[in-house]
């Protein structure tokens, strides 16, 4: 019996009436419509089958019958499919029912939902803002079509978010608005008993940019994945990768094997670098410059190698709907096996000298632990999820591209900690050489782009998902009229791991607050402050990165020193 | 053990050595085909305004003040050097150069302007080979138009005939504010 089939019979047998249809739109993608009422119960059965929750998309549908429609997406793992289960609510009671308590990773979803469309969710355990800004004026949803993409509402004073209430007997310790030594505005209260951490809450969204709703008003297909590819300075390809992609499926294009070849082997050049720098950062977390300074050295290359490439360091800008814009020519991939075997010499100097280094050890090791039943309950992606057993990669499990063709490992670890992070990411750039080079080696001959005939047609929806050197990106689009997405979401891989860090946090110290964050690779943009504010005396001083960087050697220091008395 | 990996650390730090760049007194090697400050060809440029068309940023401005002036406005300090311009131009007069040292004080420094003059077309009024066949890239922006170039801004109206009515409304463009 097909997925599909088998699917639709659990469905009718607990939910009758309430099923609509169940359809399979292509290869990979099931889609099910059901009634409002059925919707709790149907994620609930189809998690039961061995679903993976990815994400859920809201869009607008006012216009065609008046509802606010919802989808919740899942990826069947160890089948190649995706499920997309389908449900809308009238606009004038825009209420449907929360999944959240089922599945704690839909909570940020569900608030994005509700801030952007006005879509509310029965039973959401925090039913707070989370994208908008704490003056947006009530009922104004901005991602309804009746808001201009340029509407600037006016600013109101005396508004805060009010962060959850501390546990009784612990302290405040707000880090943000802007996080020190991670480089993204984001506001994290922590609570904190001594030095152990007992809980947090986060506020973020700080630098929303609205791109979506840019995407779905003003730009043209060909010019999104120049948009797409700057949501995140570091995983751009995949995002462009992502949207084309996603587009190419709901428009049944299909685009020469070259251009495939050349897109994988872009996504993995991005991987080494994303790797380096990652390594890198996290050695800067936790006060070891040296593998800072010399993980960069090494990246730095491979930089340089894009800019040979494509002509720009980052923001390759090489991915459009229906392939590629630069060809590789045999000089460049030449070149291409050079640098990467440079990569691989010094990267192995770089990992056997830390690969023992007791020091590290001490910062990394048993440090962010979380079980790996809390990691599939959360729905950790990426390294963060491999580094705790929990063996799932987007490349290998709903391969895209080229990758069916690829032969590599996945390395799984069962360690639970910062370190086996560490190792996974170190690992995984010596596998993105070993692609590079069988990309090359098999790369056929042909076209790399192929032109759009016909128009693509309206109202079809696709979804892709797209291994970003953190995570998978899941990408979702609703085509529309005017040669431009009618919805276009975008699940980036933090979004997922940002919402399982405060389970990570628990019970830690809080300077190894930086490196627990740093695992999860959050995207990041740099400065400097954190304020401790004394609940008893309500009087406020400030940290600068200096000091925090300070109280993070003190750490290392302390175990080098154990080290020696030893 | 700890202190081998600090002498394999410190060969790896020794070997090396110094790496980083005299900038600027030492210039970083530019490869031929970096995509650095667009220049623009007037002698090669025919007009069409498929790079208005198909640029991203929206920085290629393209306002015909009469039936046969046309003035193109490059905007640089919105430009984000993706170089689908170059790709696009049927004439090829736009060329990706690699020069990447363009932070200025003035905004006028990296805006290149062109005022072209048009020839009528005795059939329709405006004849140019557009990019047809590329489905997904097609907007109707033909004939005339009249994006605002002071506010640096592309309008989306245009007209089969020259539309005096049209240039004098795109002149009282407006951007919107947060006070009102």
């Amino acid at each position: 019996m097909s997925i599909r089939k088998e699917l639709e019979a659990k469905l009718i047998a607990r939910l009758r009436d309430d099923v609509v249809c169940v359809e399979k739109t292509d290869e990979r993608t099931i889609y099910i419509d059901v009634k409002r009422a059925g919707f709790r119960e149907a994620s609930q059965i189809i998690t039961a089958s061995g679903a993976r929750y990815l994400c859920s998309i809201g869009y607008d549908n006012i216009e065609r019958d008046g509802t606010l429609a919802m989808v919740h997406t899942y990826a069947l793992d160890d089948s190649n499919r995706f499920v997309c289960c389908r449900a809308s609510a009238p606009v004038d009671d825009p209420v449907l029912e929360s999944i959240t308590p089922d599945l704690p990773s839909a909570g940020w979803s569900e608030r994005e939902v509700t801030d952007l469309l006005g879509l509310r969710f029965a039973g959401h355990p925090k039913p707070k803002k989370l994208v908008l800004a704490d003056d947006w004026p009530e009922g104004i949803y901005p991602l309804r079509k009746e808001v201009p993409h340029d509407f600037v509402p006016q600013g109101a004073e005396d508004v805060a978010y009010q962060l959850d209430e501390a546990p009784p007997g612990t302290k405040i310790v707000p880090v943000g608005p802007f996080h020190p030594s991670l480089h993204e505005p984001e506001h994290f209260a922590v609570y904190v008993d001594g030095e152990t951490i007992k809980g947090c809450d986060y506020r973020g969204f700080m630098t929303h940019r609205g791109i979506e709703k840019l995407c779905q008003t003003q730009v043209s297909y060909n010019e999104v994945p120049f948009i797409a590819e700057r949501i995140c300075g570091i995983c751009g390809s995949v995002h462009a990768t992502a949207f084309s992609q996603a587009v190419e499926s709901a428009a049944g294009l299909i685009i020469p094997r070259r251009a495939e070849f050349i897109r994988t082997m872009m996504l993995e050049i991005e991987r080494i670098h994303s790797n380096l720098l990652w390594l890198g950062v996290a050695g800067h977390l936790i006060g070891f410059d040296t593998v800072f300074m010399q993980a960069w050295r090494v990246r730095e290359q491979i930089m340089w190698l894009c800019e040979r490439l494509t002509g720009n360091r980052k923001t390759y800008g090489m991915i459009l709907v229906g392939g590629v814009r630069r060809d590789i020519t045999p000089d460049i991939a030449e070149d291409i096996l050079n640098v990467v075997k440079k990569i691989e010499d010094e990267l192995t100097v770089i990992y056997r000298a830390i690969e023992k280094d007791t020091s590290i050890h001490k910062r990394t090791k048993g440090v962010g632990t979380i079980t790996r039943q809390q990691a599939i309950d959360w729905n950790l992606i990426g390294p963060v999820a491999r580094a705790r057993g929990v063996d799932i990669d987007a490349r290998r499990d709903h391969p895209y591209a080229a990758y069916d063709e690829m032969k590599f490992e996945v390395p799984v670890l069962d360690g639970c900690d910062v370190w086996s992070t560490l190792v996974v990411r170190v690992v995984e750039t010596f596998e993105a050489i070993k692609i590079i080079r069988q990309c090359l080696d098999k790369m056929p001959g042909g076209e790399i782009f192929v032109e759009m005939k016909d128009k693509i047609p309206a109202q079809r929806h696709a979804i892709t998902v797209v291994e970003a050197p953190r995570g998978e990106s899941v990408h979702y689009v609703v085509t529309g009229e005017d040669n431009r997405p009618e919805r276009w979401r975008v699940r980036a891989p933090t979004f997922t791991n940002l919402q399982a860090v405060p389970l990570m946090l628990l019970d830690e110290q809080f300077g190894d607050f930086p490196i627990i964050m740093g695992s999860i690779d959050p995207c990041f943009s740099c400065t400097d402050r954190v304020a401790v504010v004394d609940l008893q005396t309500g009087k406020s001083s400030s940290i600068s990165k200096a000091e925090l960087d300070v109280m993070s050697r003190k750490r290392l220091q302390g175990n080098q020193l154990q080290q020696v008395q030893k | 053990m700890w202190i081998t990996s600090k002498i394999k650390q410190l060969l790896m730090v020794m070997k090396p050595g110094v790496v980083t760049l005299d900038y600027p007194n030492e210039r970083p090697p530019v490869p031929a085909n970096l995509r650095g400050q667009p220049v623009f060809d007037h002698q090669k440029c025919i007009g069409c305004g498929g790079c208005s068309d198909h640029c991203p940023a929206r920085c290629i401005l393209v306002r015909d003040v009469c039936q046969e002036l046309r003035v193109m406005l490059y905007d640089g300090s919105r430009c984000t050097y993706c170089g689908r311009c170059a790709d696009i131009c049927p004439e090829k007069a736009i060329t990706m150069s690699n020069s990447f040292e363009i932070a200025c004080d003035q905004k006028e420094d990296i805006t290149t302007r062109m005022e072209l003059f048009m020839m009528t077309c005795q059939r329709c009024g405006r004849c140019y080979e557009m990019e047809k066949t590329n489905a997904i890239d097609r907007i109707n922006l033909k004939g005339f138009r009249y994006d605002n170039l002071e506010q640096r801004a592309l309008v989306r109206k245009t007209s089969e005939t020259f539309d005096p009515a049209l240039l004098k409304e795109s002149d009282n463009y407006q951007r919107p504010s947060d006070k009102e």
